[in-house]
């Protein structure tokens, strides 16, 4: 619990930092709890997504970092790898190839990679992904 | 063996319970294969006289109820270490901090935080952000400290061991190899490549994200060899599996992984001498142990 608390007040002062350097992503924590966050991430240039903003939340368990994020898109998003739902996303770094050496902003980095490459292979959202293989055969 | 080593993460603690007709059908290739244990046993259990292991295979194989036997000439005690798929760091862990307390070998001491300081180097030329690895470095220099007497914080063979039991400290420690090991393959890629590339048909890169540095992923020769020359520590693993000589014989092999001179920034006294490893472990197909010599 401790560990966690400090390593998320490193990654926050880290993203006061960052701000400028990245403006595809505005990560946000919550005022009174350092284990919610919310980010703002813009969908990447030639894709669908392109002109958008869509909203990703964040629930940090307290054996962070050992433990990944869990991370849901908000806003709604048609993509095979997001459940419809509930948001819902399918990336192996959230699952068991989580690593410490990940932080909440490469997370938004790696979901905004997953928004410009989906993986059809493995979708929570089978109609997007039958598409997506339909599409581009 | 993405998907197995997929499988073993997610389901966690959910462990099952082998037994000895299981083993039997362990080969002695057969290194993907996870030796499942409860996850009733400790992330690092209690020294066990040699005759424990025996006991394990009272109807098991004949082959390696003679190399345990065989065993018994150099080595008295395991102690197991929980199969969880950390159990070469964790093994590595308790062995080396077990071996600093009771030899209170400051040389050592000092030579290890030396390597660890390059280690850290190592990670930032990578482009590792400092906040991700260095509360994992912290810890472990901290239990290097701890394991040397006479300081206020100075901490018992029991205390090692509660430790050694305890996620925080436990797993924080297995992190700090991870990223050790991790960032040594990355540093020698082109060493490493063939390796790798012969074990899981991946990039350096990709391996090191998928197979290195998450917990719970399983360790090989490659692993073994990385962190091996990068805390310039030797490490001696001996094989206990069914494999035999094609004259019937029956011996039991150990392979010494000895670090590169050239990776060692203070290896300049050793020379060439012949290196006894201090650390010992025992391997069967899928997990290791630690191994006490005579």
């Amino acid at each position: 619990m401790q560990a966690s608390r400090a390593r998320l007040f490193k990654e926050y002062k880290e993203v006061q930092r960052e701000k400028v350097a990245d403006p595809d992503i505005q990560l946000a924590c919550d005022d009174t709890n350092i284990f919610k966050w919310t980010a703002l991430i813009k969908g990447p240039s030639e894709t669908p997504f392109e002109g958008g903003v869509f909203q990703l939340v964040f629930s940090v368990p307290e054996q962070y970092p050992l433990q990944p994020p869990q991370v849901r898109f908000l806003t709604k998003i048609f993509h095979p790898n997001v459940h419809f739902k509930t948001g819902e996303i399918c990336l192996d770094i959230l699952k068991n190839a989580w690593s410490p050496a990940w932080t909440l902003q490469s997370v938004c980095r790696a979901i905004i990679a997953l928004m410009a490459h989906p993986e059809p292979d493995s979708p929570l959202n089978c109609d997007s992904g039958n598409l997506v293989d339909v599409l581009f055969v | 063996m993405q998907n197995q080593e997929g499988q073993l993460a997610a389901d966690g603690e959910t462990e099952v319970t082998c037994g000895i007709e299981d083993w039997a059908n362990f080969g002695g290739g057969g290194d993907g294969d996870v030796m499942q244990q409860q996850s009733s046993v400790p992330f690092v259990g209690d020294k066990e006289p040699l005759s424990a292991l025996a006991a394990e295979y009272q109807s098991g194989s004949p082959i390696l109820l003679q190399k345990i036997e065989m065993l018994g000439d150099k080595y008295v005690a395991i102690r197991r270490t929980r199969g969880d798929g950390n159990c070469f760091f964790r093994s590595f862990m308790f062995s080396y901090l077990e071996h600093i307390l009771e030899k209170q070998d400051r040389v050592e001491v000092d030579r290890i935080k030396a390597n660890v300081e390059e280690c850290r180097k190592t990670l930032q030329s990578l482009g590792y952000v400092d906040f991700t690895f260095e509360d994992f470095f912290a810890l472990f220099l901290e239990q290097l400290d701890d394991v040397l007497q006479g300081n206020e914080t100075s901490i018992s063979h029991e205390e090692l061991l509660n430790r050694s039991r305890e996620q925080s400290v436990s797993d924080y420690v297995v992190m700090f190899f991870r990223f050790v090991t991790s960032g040594e393959i990355r540093k020698r890629s082109e060493f490493f490549e063939p390796f790798v590339f012969g074990l899981t048909n991946t990039t350096v890169e990709q391996f090191c994200k998928s197979a290195v540095e998450p917990m719970g992923e399983e360790s090989d020769h490659v692993h073994i060899t990385a962190l091996s020359d990068a805390l310039g520590v030797p490490i001696r693993v001996v094989y206990l599996d069914r494999s035999s000589c094609d004259a019937g014989g029956v011996s039991v092999n150990h392979h010494d992984f000895v670090p590169v001179p050239g990776n060692l920034p203070s290896a300049t006294g050793a020379g060439s001498e012949s290196i006894d490893p201090f650390i010992t472990l025992l391997y069967r197909p899928g997990h290791y142990d630690i191994l006490y010599p005579k």
